[in-house]
């Protein structure tokens, strides 16, 4: 599930980033580096913010980045980073992210069930902003884990 | 109640969406299912409701209402929104 795709190597904490291009720059590249998309995958998730419009912001402070399958995803998999300032997207409501998702998926019924977890992690008070103070991916982890056993 | 949650591609938020919906539904003890689809696959669904962000929402040309969510992630929002929406059936 959700801690079986997201490893220390998927999570960067206190990243910079000047505006959103970056901010899915930054996510993606977690992911290229691991081996788990190709690179026209980070395009294409930019694209989808292009013609969809900013509601990748789903909710207060965080973005939900990805594409389509058969955008280049080599297997399903997840990265986070936590950005050293606020970026805007340009969503009235959720503005502006300070933690940031990119997934990509090519087997729906495992994702089904990483995006259930990683919805009990977001719907819980503050995850937002508790996941943007932590200093390391370590701490990250061991927050997700500890929401995660509570259910 | 029958509710279709609906974004661009039916991959992320609206999985969100639909998890969270699920949630308030079994806790209020609503009966009806949640699917997810993407805008291009929602005409000729039968559904009471459905729900997206505001933005995807103003994009969807429907004969259900379509119920628009600020924030995804908000527990309360989503339950109001859908106690609202199964008050009305």
């Amino acid at each position: 599930m959700i801690l079986d795709l997201l490893k220390k190597k998927n999570i960067a904490v206190n990243i910079k980033a000047d505006d959103w291009e970056e901010v899915v720059d930054e996510t993606g590249k977690l992911l290229l580096e691991a081996d788990q998309i190709e690179e026209r995958y980070i395009k294409a998730m930019k694209q989808s913010i292009i013609d969809n419009g900013p509601y990748v912001v789903i909710g207060k402070g965080i973005a939900l980045l990805h594409a389509r399958p058969e955008d280049g995803v080599k297997e399903n998999c997840l990265s986070l980073i936590t950005l050293a300032e606020p970026v805007e997207f340009g969503n009235k409501n959720n503005d502006p992210v300070k933690i940031a998702f990119a997934f990509g998926t090519v087997d729906n019924e495992k994702h089904v069930k990483t995006i259930s977890e990683l919805s009990v992690v977001l719907m819980e008070e503050s995850a937002v902003d508790n996941i943007a103070e932590k200093e390391s991916a370590e701490e990250i982890l061991n927050y997700i884990e500890d929401i995660l056993a509570q259910q | 109640m029958r509710v279709l949650a609906v974004c661009g591609m039916g991959l992320g938020s609206s999985l969100v969406l639909k998890m969270n919906i699920e949630k308030i539904m079994e806790q209020e003890g609503i009966e009806g299912s949640v699917e997810v689809k993407d805008l291009s696959s929602i005409m000729g669904e039968q559904a009471d409701y459905i729900f997206a962000s505001e933005e995807i929402g103003e994009k969807i040309e429907h004969p259900a209402e379509v119920i628009s969510v600020k924030n995804m992630t908000d527990k309360k929002e989503i339950k109001e929104k859908v106690l609202a929406a199964y008050k009305k059936l």
